[in-house]
């Protein structure tokens, strides 16, 4: 009680100061006028009274002191003198603060800005209640549609009947949903308002996937397990992105009707703001529909995978035992469709199991997706983070040997050691702060920029769900480093200084005690070196792979080339109306000008999608359980692909006009195929198949030159591919006697790949606008989804690359001038304690270039250790980046000489900037100043 | 010449208190002054060592100040106990006697006493 009284009484005099002083003042003149009275009384003389009067009250200053510290706050106030001080003293020398805060900044924002990314992306739980008790099923995040009675390694994807056959049966969970894996664009449009449909991205999830989240909407109601039954009337929930964006949180939204897909539903709700569902998605879905609203045979197909799911333990409950138990019913549900499963199914039936991963992260694509290359990006700022260390500390001894001399003088005065030491901290404390203040506001801004380019964004559509805010552990993260860094430098040479005899020092006079703290400078300088190399040599082999990924031999034409994307499935057309669609569209466009040719397919090339297939060949038994050597690319397309895409027929022909659906069914292979399946014999006119249909089913009656149409391993060779006319339908017979399509989907043809004729036609834009024309012309119900150039198509899967490769040069660059400063700095440095020196070897007869050669022994001495400790961190960097190299060597000589030789020509320039210096001194002023 | 005692830490508040107690009002010169007289000249007090000691009395709000007029008509800050400051001066009186008891029985006490 009384403590907290004196502290207020004290916190109210340090705001009154003056006024305090004054009263300090006036008190002890007083008292001193009357002593000196007492003293005239007994007879003093006046002067004499007088002196005595201060002898009696004692020494003044002391006194004022020991009154000062008694009245107010004296480590506020002394922190307040060494603020003031500080900023002085930062004022009076700005290159020094300048070139700190701003190494600091660089480093720190760095820093930051990719662990806010990687925060967000690898760590951060999804914003729903009690994440920590969500289990998902599966290890990996799988894409997009599985269709057998067997999953390789794992059961990830699950179907609909297995999802509620889980639900029924699970007792560890209180609660279990599904969702679709995958998102749909759905063509929405509001009834009863001029809008035309706009395509947003839908996530079909099951009744109780709000209920098993723990989240509220934020108006309206959630979908309830009522709305997720055959037959219930459709709903949907909106975001609350789309709510406010587009219809302006317009309350009528709530129980309007939409069409999807020319269907009618009723928006029951709006998610709260900040939800964006199951996981990262780019972008994050704007509707949430019951399962029951989609394509009733894909709900009903029990093999048919197409769900993640993830489920709410009942409280205390352990993952553990939940999965023994779930991995039983995996089995028992196999069991119960025994009689379906094909023979190979039936062989892997032992091998199939699931786990179950916390799921408070929600399915983890991205991280899947990101994590190495977010790794590469911490490992390269955290590289920086290390250099920009080493500079900020090389800055803080250079500051801390120049104040030497002034350290000693104050220590000479008496002042105490603690309190020099003391100000250097607050120095070094103050520029790190600030440095950090600087550097967060770098971060976000770097941190936006970055999310811009790597997920660049639609209009219309939610941005990826990250915010380039730094999170509170990213906020704590980074005050720890720059007060940490401050400290750490600031601490050493300001200790150093104290602990020198303050005579020496005085006398000494730069002579005695200039080698103070060189070693550790140049140790500094060496590390920087070694660092940067391998971080330039890092941003080499990532700027090489792109440039090698970018200039490939795709094997197809990029140039005149567009691609328009539209869904015919979505449009609600049946299997056999397409054929007859696909001849309108062509025939349509082909009106276009600038347009030579047309052909469709279900994807073109480098669109990231991919169809694969298992090859079965007459004779030959089918390949083993795991055994991926009969696998093969599929694709459908219609007459003329090949040449519309600029894929050179080198044998036989390609589709044509005559495959039609009564015709012999064919294919046309690429050469990996003929190779893997056909060995050195002619594969024209032979005969292959694909699981579940007979080994005989397709003719070849083409070969094609190997293309890269998929994205996937792009490390390897281009693997078999082949593609089947668009007319012709394979059909297949169940066990159970009915008869399916084998290739469900794959006769909707969404890419229309367009060849523009050569030279100067009409502008893309005019093309572009005439094609969606005259897309409506043919049916104003299907929508073009897209129109880009198929360059574009290519350029946009190197996205990331091209990303990780210019950040990760933007930081070998700034190691590399970071670098360049320090071993300048170490240079220039010795160059000026050596004056004397160096004016005593040219008055008795050095020349310039004795004295230049005399420096740059020196810095290339540093150099060349900095480059040999370097060269194993560059390799190890080279391995670190493995498989991101695609197949380019991590030892490639090239690329690290290239790095060596860039590293040492800027040193060496760092360094020959002070040796020139030097040799421009005047021997007889270097002289006169000693 | 007599031996001068120096102040002992903490003793020279409750001095002042006392002395303030006793007399009434007094600024600072008075308070220093009362001491040295009622020591009898055997105690000395480095006068300015006073002033702290009442800024830290009146922080603590044992006594309270305010400015007057002293004897030779001059500004001067006058001290006053207050009522916590009272309540202070018996507190700390009575644990001097206690001590002072307790230390004088150790001097009276005699050999065989102890037996």
């Amino acid at each position: 009680m009384k403590t907290l009284r004196c502290f207020f009484h004290r916190l109210r005099s340090l705001a009154k100061q003056g006024q305090h002083e004054e009263r300090m003042r006036a008190e002890i003149e007083e008292h001193l006028a009357l002593q000196t009275a007492e003293n005239l009384r007994a007879g003093l003389a006046p002067d004499e009274a007088r002196r005595r009067a201060v002898l009696q009250f004692g020494g003044v200053e002391a006194i004022k002191e020991s009154y000062r510290d008694q009245r107010g706050l004296p480590f506020f106030e002394t922190l307040f003198q060494d603020l003031r001080h500080t900023l002085r003293r930062l004022r009076l020398a700005p290159a020094f603060t300048i070139t700190t805060i701003l190494t600091l900044a660089l480093g720190i924002g760095a820093t930051t800005s990719i662990f806010t990314l990687a925060h967000a992306v690898l760590l951060k739980s999804l914003p729903v209640a009690k994440p920590n008790e969500l289990y998902r099923v599966g290890k990996e995040a799988r894409c997009c549609f599985w269709g057998l009675w067997s999953q390789k390694d794992e059961f990830s994807l699950i179907s609909y009947d297995l999802y509620t056959y889980f639900r029924d049966h699970t007792k560890g969970f209180a609660e279990l949903a599904a969702f679709s894996a995958s998102e749909d664009m759905l063509g929405v449009r509001r009834i009863g308002f001029a809008e035309s449909a706009q395509g947003y991205p839908g996530e079909y999830v099951s009744g109780n996937y709000f209920s098993m989240f723990g989240i509220q909407p934020y108006a309206g109601r959630a979908i309830a397990p009522a709305d997720d039954r055959v037959g219930a009337a459709p709903v949907v929930m909106m975001s609350y992105r789309l709510w406010e964006e587009k219809y302006a949180l317009d309350p009528s939204v709530v129980g309007g009707v939409f069409n999807f897909n020319d269907k009618p539903f009723t928006v029951v709700g709006i998610t709260p703001p900040g939800f964006y569902g199951d996981q990262l998605r780019d972008p994050p879905p704007d509707f949430f529909l019951p399962i029951h609203t989609a394509d009733a045979s894909d709900v009903a197909t029990p093999n048919l995978y197409w769900f993640d799911v993830i489920g709410r333990v009942r409280p205390g409950g352990h993952p553990g035992p939940v999965e023994t138990e779930m991995r039983n019913e995996l089995k028992q549900w196999l069991h119960g469709h025994w009689s379906e499963m094909t023979p190979n199914d039936r062989a892997l039936f032992p091998q199939q199991t699931l786990y179950l991963r916390p799921g408070g992260s929600g399915i983890t694509s991205m991280r899947d997706q990101y994590e190495r290359w977010l790794r590469i990006l911490l490992m390269a700022s955290g590289f920086v983070l290390l250099i920009v260390c080493a500079t900020v500390a090389n800055l803080m001894l250079v500051r801390g040997i120049e104040r030497r001399r002034q350290t000693s003088l104050c220590i000479a005065l008496g002042a105490q050691a603690r309190r020099v030491v003391r100000q250097a901290l607050t120095e070094s404390v103050l520029l790190s702060l600030l440095g950090g203040a600087a550097g967060l506001a770098l971060a976000y801004a770097g941190t936006r920029l970055i999310l811009g380019i790597a997920f660049p964004a639609t209009t219309g559509l939610a941005a990826v769900p990250i915010t380039a805010s730094p999170s509170l552990p990213v906020l704590v993260f980074v005050c720890a480093v720059s007060l940490l860094t401050g400290i750490a430098f600031g601490f050493g040479p300001a200790w150093m200084a104290t602990r020198i005899d303050p005579i020496e020092a005085l006398r000494g006079a730069g002579r005695a005690t200039a080698r103070l703290g060189s070693t550790s400078r140049r140790a500094l300088v060496v590390i920087q070196t070694a660092l940067s190399l391998a971080l330039l040599s890092a941003s080499g082999f990532l700027t090489a792979t792109l440039h090698r990924l970018e200039n490939q031999d795709f094997g197809f034409a990029q140039e005149r080339r567009l691609v328009v994307t539209a869904n015919p499935r979505e449009a609600g057309y049946g299997q056999d109306q397409l054929t007859q669609l696909y001849r309108r569209i062509h025939d349509s466009l082909m009106t276009v000008p600038g347009v030579s040719d047309v052909a469709l397919s279900i994807y073109s090339p480098m669109n990231s999608n991919f169809w694969g297939a298992s090859i079965q060949m007459p004779g030959r038994a089918p390949a083993g359980p795991g055994d991926d050597r009969d696998a093969a690319g599929l694709n459908r397309a219609t007459a003329g692909y090949f040449h519309v895409i600029g894929n050179p027929i080198i044998r036989g022909r390609g589709i044509t006009e005559q495959d039609t659906a009564n015709s012999q069914r064919v294919a046309v292979i690429n050469e990996a195929f003929a190779r893997r399946f056909f060995g050195n014999e002619d594969p024209i006119g032979r005969f292959f198949g694909q699981i579940p249909l007979t080994d005989s089913q397709y003719k070849v009656v083409g070969v094609a030159r190997d293309a890269r149409f998929s994205v996937n391993d792009m490390d390897k060779p281009v693997a078999p591919f082949f593609v089947l006319p668009q007319a012709q339908l394979d059909y297949f017979r169940l066990p159970g006697g009915k008869e399916i399509e084998a290739q469900e989907g794959s006769h909707f043809l969404r890419d229309i790949v367009i060849e523009l004729t050569p030279g100067a036609g009409p502008s893309l834009a005019q093309t572009n606008a005439r094609i969606r024309q005259t897309m409506a012309s043919v049916d104003p119900n299907l929508p073009v989804l897209a129109i880009r150039t198929l360059k574009e198509q290519v350029g946009g899967q190197f996205i990331q690359q091209r990303l990780i490769a210019r950040l990760t040069s933007l930081f070998g660059i700034l190691s590399l001038v970071l670098s360049a400063i320090g071993l300048y700095g170490v240079i220039a440095y010795n160059v000026s304690s050596r004056t004397g020196e160096i004016g005593a070897r040219m008055a008795i007869g050095a020349a310039k270039g004795d004295i230049v050669a005399l420096v740059l022994r020196g810095a290339v001495a540093l150099i060349l250790i900095g480059l040999v400790i370097g060269l194993p961190l560059a390799l190890a960097a080279g391995r670190f980046l493995g498989s991101q190299l695609y197949g380019m060597s991590p030892y490639d000589p090239a690329v690290i000489s290239t790095a060596v030789a860039v590293l040492a020509l800027s040193a060496l320039i760092a360094s020959f900037v002070p040796a020139f210096r030097a040799s421009l001194i005047s021997p007889l002023e270097a002289l006169r100043a000693e | 010449m007599k031996q001068k005692t120096d102040v002992m830490q903490g003793t020279l508040a409750l001095m002042v208190l006392k002395t303030l107690d006793v007399l009434g009002p007094l600024h600072g010169w008075g308070i220093v002054r009362r001491i040295e007289q009622i020591s009898g000249g055997l105690l000395t007090v480095n006068q300015g060592t006073l002033y702290p000691v009442l800024l830290k009395l009146e922080q603590e709000g044992s006594v309270a100040s305010e400015w007057g007029a002293s004897e030779n008509n001059r500004k001067a800050r006058f001290y006053r106990l207050t009522r916590a400051g009272r309540k202070q001066l018996e507190i700390e009186t009575r644990d001097w006697e206690q001590k002072a008891a307790i230390i004088g029985r150790f001097f009276d006490a005699k050999a065989e006493e102890l037996q």
